[in-house]
């Protein structure tokens, strides 16, 4: 069952599930409904994909450009910011930044390659270029 | 791993906010009727944060509940009730094991997850958020049969994917913590419980001598808002004022940060303890819920379209003083009534 009257989500995966949401009516009673949610509550969602979508998009672009290595594109295609990819993999913070240059992640160890692989949840060649 | 093969007699509740059903879904497992929003109130699941220093997932920390487990350690402890609760696991096999083990013993376990790697959540929902709560009550083969309020029925999810999602990084990580019930009396005295959860709650709302927290807090963040667009730009503006309406609309609340629930829970305890002047409060949360409501519709048609005339901040920063003025009426009110 979902609902495709409201076209606000561009991910067709979006807005299938169906939740409790409460609301208070005139004569003071609280009451749940379940159901999907508003226009109004997927716009926000939206726009937060809209914003992590551009970022991804960004990195790309960036890796593509030869500017930036591949750890970034994976990073922001995961959510991840710099601090949380260093608690994720066991990498330093300052170690996580230098690998963003494409000089230094090309020259790195496969010990320190597999922590990334495992962190991401994929194989080697797969973190050497950007699908 | 050890091959359990246990399915315990579970009833699944869906619920408006994850660690308020989750205890009243153990609760009813050990045969006590406490609903959601009354484990809400008395576990004081209604707070309001607002910390800017804080990112998360690029905007500020935002937050409409309590810190992860209060509500369901306060809410045991109120109401006088055995519980165990377990912070810290060092090591992730061990925390698993420890589930496992609890299974055997037939008891169901609540646990504090990660959203980004729950593979049954819905996608829309998964990012990097650390205090969710859900609650494992069986396993068959490598599977284990999970209970999330957010969804409709109980879930199924895989050894690795559940100690993924109990080993999340970031702010406020899991780290394997896990609570359970180990026994409840007879008799439950909710008249006391209900005053402790009621005076507490007022605490953290209005007392607590620190600028961002509770009713100040939101003075705080709603005097902040007014000079985002100046301060940060209108795009940026734009998404920390989605943020706010995210965490307070659709971050598994039930609407409006709480507020209907806590509304629903103070109109509950009226008649339960046939006092008037809760269920005059209640009528009061309910319109301030409402303003809430209100504030995301207006919130959100700025979200639309990004580029907005600067006083619509003013606006909704006027109406977030008024929300907070409101709020506060209602807890001096049931500050002031004796149970």
């Amino acid at each position: 069952m979902c609902d495709n009257s409201n076209p606000v989500y561009k991910d067709p995966r979006h807005g299938q599930s169906r939740e409790l949401i409460y609301s208070y009516d005139k004569d003071g009673n609280f009451e749940k409904t379940v159901g999907f949610h508003g226009e109004t509550d997927r716009v926000i969602l939206q726009q937060a994909w809209d914003h992590f979508h551009e970022r991804i998009q960004l990195a790309k672009d960036q890796v593509l450009a030869g500017k930036v290595s591949p750890v970034v594109y994976y990073m922001e295609k995961n959510l991840l910011d710099p601090l949380s990819l260093s608690m994720l993999s066991g990498i330093s913070l300052w170690r996580v930044k230098r690998h963003f240059k494409p000089f230094i992640f090309n020259r790195l160890r496969e010990k320190t390659l597999l922590k990334y692989t495992a962190t991401f949840n994929i194989s080697l060649d797969q973190l050497k270029k950007v699908e | 791993m050890n091959s359990v093969n246990t399915v315990l007699n579970f009833t699944h509740h869906q619920a408006g906010h994850c660690e308020s059903g989750a205890t009243s879904n153990l609760f009813g497992f050990y045969g006590h009727e406490l609903s959601e929003p009354m484990a809400f109130g008395i576990g004081n699941g209604l707070y309001f944060s607002y910390i800017p220093f804080l990112k998360v997932q690029y905007a500020p920390m935002i937050s409409f509940r309590n810190l992860p487990n209060v509500v369901f350690k306060r809410s045991a402890g109120y109401l006088g009730v055995d519980a165990t609760v377990i912070k810290k696991f060092k090591d992730p096999d061990a925390a698993m094991l420890a589930l496992d083990r609890n299974l055997e013993k037939g008891i169901p376990t609540g646990m504090q997850v990660g959203c980004f790697n729950l593979t049954f959540f819905p996608p829309e929902y998964r990012m990097h958020y650390n205090m969710h709560n859900i609650v494992c009550f069986g396993k068959e083969g490598d599977n284990y049969l999970i209970s999330d309020t957010v969804m409709e029925t109980p879930q199924h999810l895989s050894y690795e994917d559940l100690k993924r999602v109990r080993y999340a990084k970031g702010p406020f990580a899991p780290n394997g913590k896990m609570y359970w019930i180990n026994s409840i009396p007879q008799t439950l005295d909710l008249k006391s419980a209900i005053r402790k959860g009621i005076k507490k709650t007022v605490y953290e709302m209005t007392g607590i001598p620190f600028p961002l927290v509770g009713v100040k807090g939101l003075r705080f963040m709603a005097r902040d808002l007014k000079k985002w667009p100046k301060k940060h730009g209108n795009e940026k503006a734009s998404f920390y004022l989605g943020q706010i309406l995210r965490m307070n609309e659709d971050f598994g609340t039930g609407g409006a940060g709480f507020r209907f629930i806590y509304g629903a829970f103070l109109k509950e305890s009226g008649t339960f303890l046939h006092n008037d002047e809760l269920l005059e409060a209640s009528d009061l949360m309910g319109k301030t819920a409402n303003q809430w409501r209100a504030f995301t519709y207006v919130g959100a048609r700025n979200c639309r379209n990004r580029s907005k005339p600067e006083e619509d901040y003013g606006m909704l920063g006027e109406q977030l003083l008024e929300i907070a003025d409101m709020e506060e009426k209602v807890y001096q009110k049931i500050a002031k009534i004796k149970l």
